[in-house]
């Protein structure tokens, strides 16, 4: 008896210490992941301005401001113009690149991290970087474009609001096309050789080889990429920021920079709180649509 | 229906010379096989048929046209290959259907043939399937169906049975040969099996870095070998080697551990010069007898029984022999036996250069 009891005893206790020992993540995950945002639903619901110490419960007010704000759905449209221009050019710009990859060429390993170089760099460096190339007097962009032209050019990428977002383009697919490549090169290394073989004696064209064979086997990773990169431009910031402050205007204002003027430059943080909820629901909303596609797609 | 000419094809990998100026003629229906160990530039020389490989000098005739520079898709071929290469996405149905789609085949003309190849192969019941619900066996089936239902000039194996296991290899071998008599086409077949080899094939060729050791019939290749390598590739248990001296005007020699035997009353006798040789006997070839005249004394090493027939293993001095008994032809280990031998069934090579003497 005294046996069992003990092996009882022993039993319980290591079943105790496992949660003993996983304690401090799930503790850390509970601190920097789910405090936040319980307070940030907690701040939506008061009216935390900056001024004073108002903290009492204020209900919807800011839920319903959400709906009568311009300004907002303008951001949140600008917002996704932006991710649905910018994602398909990096894809298509990514795989074009990784298709030119999957050649034999010398010295590959040195050409793959030259192009990712861009990737490596912080976003608002890469921001920064591009403001200067796209200055209307001192920046290459414009020197060059003169050369083509034959005669000096004023070009006001920054300011003219046909030009301003076009610019910001530009700096965003330059960064993150490298990681698109990246991820579908290494997708289509991994395609079966001898199926690409079988196909080419079966007599199939590049383009059937393209869609029955090479695309469904690159198509998880493929969509994982659009995933990631999807988030990021929908949250986008430091490039814009640094390029264009969202201006000229709110012209270039997307969702991220404008909770950001709302929270730190008018300090109506409870409303800006709102605002992050309202993101956070869009991306749940995304994310939950693309798994949801994926495990159909399995 | 063509016929396939394979005219002093040469490839380089780099500095590796891999297939060495090689020519071989199949005639329209032949079925023939590429067999060799591994670098020989077996799969090399198929691959380059099928045209995924560039040849860097020759050329390949199909029929009365050079193919050696049409990209795989022109040349009118079918290949299985090893990991059967079955496109993952598609149903069974459009696996075999694939390359007929390739070419612009009505919907009636492709349901046509892949119910023809499909009923064929026993595979109608999986056509909805995807490769990955099938078992091995099956999917070399498909990949086999997807084969032959295009109209090609040649079909190419590239070691189709290598990743199945021993029992079915035995079955899918007898039905590629009964495939090849319903289809009447020409068979081009790599395989470093030598048992696959011997039961496939109308013709065998055997190569060795990258050069053919010997081509022809299998029972040719198996009793008149050209030379060690041959005889020894081929057979199972493979054929005992050993140094003999021939003497008395080739009518005696003398084994490894002294033992003389006569060679008078063969065909051999008196037509071999004095002097070494490597002698190359199977195991089969070696029977036990009562007697004790002209024979090799042996005491039994090991025993392997296989059921039907036993394995025994002595050594004569320092050389190794199996030797193939019936099956209650020995109890036990250390025995010893007196052995004849079919001394006319078995091969004289010249020590040095390992050709076969030729009596």
């Amino acid at each position: 008896m005294i046996t069992s009891n003990s092996f009882a005893d022993k039993l319980d206790q290591e079943r105790w210490f496992k949660y003993f020992l996983i304690a401090p993540a799930v503790f850390i995950i509970l601190l920097i992941g789910l405090y936040p945002f319980v307070k940030l639903i907690l701040v939506s619901f008061q009216n935390i301005t900056m001024f004073d110490n108002e903290l009492s419960y204020q209900g919807f007010i800011h839920y319903e401001r959400l709906f009568d704000d311009d300004r907002l759905w303008e951001s949140i449209l600008h917002t996704i113009i932006f991710t649905a221009v910018a994602l398909p050019i990096e894809l298509i710009l990514g795989f074009l690149l990784a298709l030119l990859f999957l050649e034999r060429i010398p010295y590959k390993q040195v050409f793959v991290g030259i192009i990712l170089l861009p990737t490596v760099i912080s976003p608002i460096v890469a921001g920064a970087t591009w403001k200067l190339m796209f200055d209307q007097r001192f920046g290459p962009i414009n020197q060059v474009i003169a050369w083509f032209a034959g005669h000096e050019v004023k070009l006001l990428w920054n300011i003219e609001p046909a030009l301003v977002w076009p610019a910001i383009m530009v700096a965003e697919v330059w960064q993150w096309t490298p990681f698109m490549f990246l991820i579908l090169l290494a997708a289509l290394s991994n395609v079966d050789r001898e199926q690409l073989e079988a196909a080419q004696i079966d007599g199939a064209s590049w383009w059937m080889t393209f869609r029955k064979i090479v695309l469904p086997a690159i198509m998880p990773v493929m969509f994982i990429a659009l995933l990631i990169r999807g988030l990021d431009l929908f949250r986008v910031f430091d490039v814009v920021w640094t390029m264009t402050k969202g201006g000229p205007g709110t012209m270039t204002e997307t969702i991220s920079i404008y909770a950001y003027h709302m929270a730190f430059r008018e300090f109506d943080v409870s409303y800006s709180a709102a605002i992050a909820f309202l993101i956070i629901l869009i991306l749940t909303v995304i994310v939950v649509a693309a798994l949801r596609r994926m495990e159909v797609s399995r | 229906m063509p016929n396939l000419k394979i005219d002093n094809v040469n490839k380089f990998y780099g500095d590796v010379h891999a297939v060495k100026d090689l020519s071989i003629d199949v005639p329209a229906g032949e079925f023939v096989v590429l067999v060799g160990p591994s670098g020989c530039g077996k799969s090399t020389l198929l691959r380059s048929i099928a045209g995924l490989e560039e040849i860097s000098d020759g050329d390949i005739v199909l029929g009365d046209r050079s193919i050696a520079n049409l990209a795989p898709r022109d040349r009118n071929i079918a290949m299985v290959f090893q990991s059967y290469a079955l496109y993952p996405y598609l149903s069974v149905y459009e696996n075999i259907a694939f390359g007929l789609r390739a070419r612009k085949a009505s919907d009636d003309e492709i349901k046509k043939q892949v119910d023809w190849a499909s009923e064929l192969l026993d595979i109608g019941d999986y056509l909805k399937r995807f490769p990955r619900e099938l078992s091995g066996g099956q999917r070399q089936r498909v990949a086999i169906g997807r084969a032959i239902v295009r109209n090609a000039d040649l079909f190419l194996f590239d070691e189709p049975l290598s990743n199945l296991d021993a029992k079915l290899r035995d079955g899918m071998r007898e039905e590629i040969k009964r495939l090849h008599t319903k289809l009447g086409k020409t068979f081009v077949y790599v395989t470093h099996d030598q048992i696959e080899a011997m039961t496939l094939a109308d013709r065998i060729v055997l190569l060795r870095d990258g050069v053919i050791e010997q081509i022809g019939a299998p029972l040719d290749l198996f009793e008149r070998p050209k030379n060690i390598f041959v005889a020894g590739f081929l057979g199972s248990p493979p054929m005992n080697f050993m140094d003999v001296d021939v003497t008395e005007h080739g009518t005696s020699m003398a084994l490894p551990d002294g033992q003389i035997l006569s060679l008078a009353g063969t065909k051999i006798s008196g037509k071999i010069k004095d002097g070494a040789y490597t002698w190359g006997v199977r195991s089969e070839h070696l029977s036990k007898i009562t007697e004790t005249k002209n024979t090799v004394r042996a005491v039994i090493d090991v025993l392997q029984p296989t059921g039907s027939r036993t394995y025994g293993t002595f050594f004569l001095g320092d050389c190794h022999v199996v030797s193939e008994l019936e099956a209650h032809d020995v109890s036990k280990e250390g025995e010893i036996l007196h052995l004849a031998v079919a001394i006319d069934r078995t091969s004289f090579f010249d020590p040095e250069t390992g050709s076969a003497i030729n009596s």
